[in-house]
């Protein structure tokens, strides 16, 4: 077993920089699931940490060497590709044996360790088949098994579940975290652009974007204090509101002007706040934490209804202030909702976040 | 029209099309298969006659009554064999360096190579054969050999080929513990069956029918292959006996007709390889 260091790691293709300066610790046995947007990085980093790509700059250490000139095959590291991988010309037992083998493992030893290693995750009936002949899902085992059998002291696992169908997705989720986590107990380092795989699944999840590590943190830290306007609208479904004003003090009382009218800001923010009055803020809240009513409510706002997606036991609605750019409320009981009606909205005042505009940074 | 009676003549229209090309192309073949049966003055005359009149086995009859005739096959067999030999085993290899491994050049060393492909082969003729000269190789089937074991359009067809496979597949080996060298015979070499079929196919063909090399390089009659030694056997002073040559060629097309009809999906698949992405 064994923790993984990355210090200021950077990896350059020509002039683009697909990890910047990457700082990250991975501690032992830890699930650490990599979060970010398409391009970010984050594959990039796995494969550096995997050793299929060198950094131009930075040290990478797993346990206790630096591995930066260590072949991939001695990092003792497993990994699980997207598309699994599998060599298509071989069976299940020798795609699972074949790490062993190019180990130079006794053959008695190999049949063991495949026979154990088919048996724990249940696909030792596929033995004989051909990756073709197999599901995706079975696929998916057959990959595991195949990092599994060389007790590797790091797994690595790449989008591992976006090639599955959206159920089937959901029980290999709980499945691998009760498998890597709970019963192998090895540290896991996991990719995915899913924020619902990484909340449910990591300890911790590191938010990448830009090539850079935005924030890292439980997935609850991420998701109740994010670092900066990234992080906050990148975790969260639907994603937070974000509503950009100047910051006023009227009669002792702090506001912020969104042009149109102005909304108060609950006093227990001000302390925080008073230094920014004057500059240009950014205020978030989570379609969640967005009180809609349909009779005017006294200290409530005005909007107009843009649109609404009802989703069964709840409903997503669309509305604007300004006619320019809308804003999202998830509502429970909105029968009467109407296209182009006019609401009256309010923020929960105890679940707002305040982002400088310039610099993205939260201000808590 | 109805859609069904529509879609019905299209069908029909394409086989008429089909056939007529075709039996453009079989028109020879058949004349060949009708005239190993003539005399050479029936087989001549003008205008061309169709039906063997006498029917007659002398072209076969003069054919195997040849002293060197098994001994051109096996010559050609030899020749064949080499040259399949080699491109599998050479052409593999350069195929999947230049399109898996990174090395300084590699492209600049791609792009020349390719460049070869428009270098008639009749500019090469001297050059070669004095290298062949040179190596004392002249009249030998080895030499002769040496000249077409490393193929550019099969390395061109194997790198294409090895570029179509999925990156990942090597990637995992690589974390597997295959090197380069291992990631080939384990990863690449079985997964190319397809394209070393395609390639072994082409070059059997090129080599079992191959004239002008072996014409030029050969000079004993005891080493000479199929399509040298019965232009060599029939050919008299002032004229030749072209109908035992034609017999000798049906005798000799027969494995390379076998062998497509057997092979003919690699065929197919080599040209859509090449056809791919580039």
């Amino acid at each position: 077993m064994a923790r993984v260091l990355l210090k200021n790691v950077t990896k350059r293709f020509g002039s683009v920089v697909a990890v910047d300066n990457v700082r990250l610790e991975v501690k032992d046995k830890e699930f650490m699931v990599l979060l970010g947007p398409s391009g970010c990085g984050k594959s990039t980093t796995l494969r550096l940490i995997a050793g299929l790509e060198t950094p131009d700059e930075g040290e990478i250490w797993i346990g206790d060497r630096i591995v930066n000139e260590v072949d991939p095959t001695e990092r003792n590291v497993a990994m699980v590709f997207q598309s699994y991988a599998l060599y298509p010309h071989m069976t299940v037992y020798q795609n699972i044996e074949f790490p062993l083998k190019m180990a130079r493992v006794p053959k008695h030893e190999r049949h063991r360790r495949v026979i154990e290693v088919a048996r724990f995750l249940g696909i030792e009936d596929l033995l004989n088949r051909y990756p073709r002949q197999l599901s995706g899902g079975q696929q998916q085992r057959v990959a595991l098994a195949r990092a599994i059998v060389r007790e590797p002291e790091v797994f690595l696992l790449d989008e591992p579940l976006s090639n599955l169908d959206a159920k089937l997705r959901i029980r290999m989720r709980f499945e691998l975290r009760k498998l890597l986590h709970d019963e192998l107990k090895v540290t896991t380092i996991y990719v995915t652009h899913d924020q619902v795989e990484a909340m449910t699944m990591a300890d911790r999840i590191a938010v990448m974007n830009k090539g850079r590590i935005q924030q890292v943190g439980s997935p609850r830290e991420v998701f109740e204090k994010p670092q900066n306007l990234f992080v906050a609208g990148f975790i969260g479904v639907p994603p937070m509101n974000f509503l950009e004003g100047t910051l006023v003090e009227v009669e002792g009382r702090i506001k912020l002007d969104l042009g149109e009218y102005q909304i108060e800001v609950p006093s227990n923010y001000w302390s925080i706040l008073k230094n920014h009055v004057g500059r240009t803020i950014v205020m978030g809240v989570r379609p969640q934490d967005v009180y809609i009513s349909i009779k005017p409510v006294k200290g409530w706002y005005k909007a107009i209804i843009v649109g609404y997606e009802p989703l069964g036991t709840e409903t997503y609605i669309h509305f604007t202030i300004d006619k320019k750019k809308d804003y999202i409320a998830i509502a429970k009981d909105v029968d009467t909702i109407r296209l182009g009606m006019e609401v009256y909205w309010h923020p929960n005042p105890n679940r707002l976040y305040f982002f400088d505009k310039n610099t993205g940074k939260a201000l808590y | 029209m109805n859609p069904r009676v529509r879609k019905r003549l299209w069908v029909i229209a394409t086989y008429v099309v089909l056939s007529f090309f075709a039996f453009i192309y079989l028109v020879p073949f058949i004349r060949s298969f009708i005239a190993s049966f003539m005399t050479w003055e029936q087989a001549s005359a003008y205008p061309p006659q169709w039906i063997p009149n006498p029917f007659t086995l002398i072209n076969y009859v003069k054919l195997f009554r040849l002293e060197l005739f098994p001994r051109w096959i096996l010559n050609t067999a030899i020749y064949a064999g080499i040259i399949v030999a080699g491109n599998i085993v050479l052409t593999s290899m350069a195929g999947y360096a230049f399109a898996r491994l990174s090395f300084p050049g590699r492209d600049a060393l791609f792009s020349a190579l390719l460049a070869l492909l428009m270098v008639p082969a009749f500019i090469t003729l001297v050059p070669n054969y004095i290298i062949i000269y040179r190596l004392g190789l002249i009249d030998n089937i080895l030499g002769l050999a040496l000249l077409g074991i490393a193929n550019v359009s099969s390395i061109f067809l194997m790198r294409q080929y090895f570029l179509s496979l999925p990156q990942e597949v090597f990637d995992a080996a690589r974390l597997d513990g295959c090197g380069p060298v291992k990631a080939y015979f384990y990863i690449a070499l079985p997964l190319a069956k397809p394209a070393l079929g395609a390639v072994a196919v082409y070059q059997f063909l090129g080599a079992w029918n191959a004239f002008l090399g072996p014409l030029i390089f050969l000079r004993s009659p005891e080493n000479f292959t199929l399509p040298v030694g019965l232009s060599f056997a029939f050919a008299r002073t002032m004229w030749t006996e072209y109908t035992p040559i034609i017999a000798g060629s049906l005798v000799a097309a027969a494995p390379t007709i076998l062998l497509f009809i057997v092979l003919n999906k690699y065929l197919i698949r080599g040209i859509a390889i090449t056809a791919g992405k580039g």
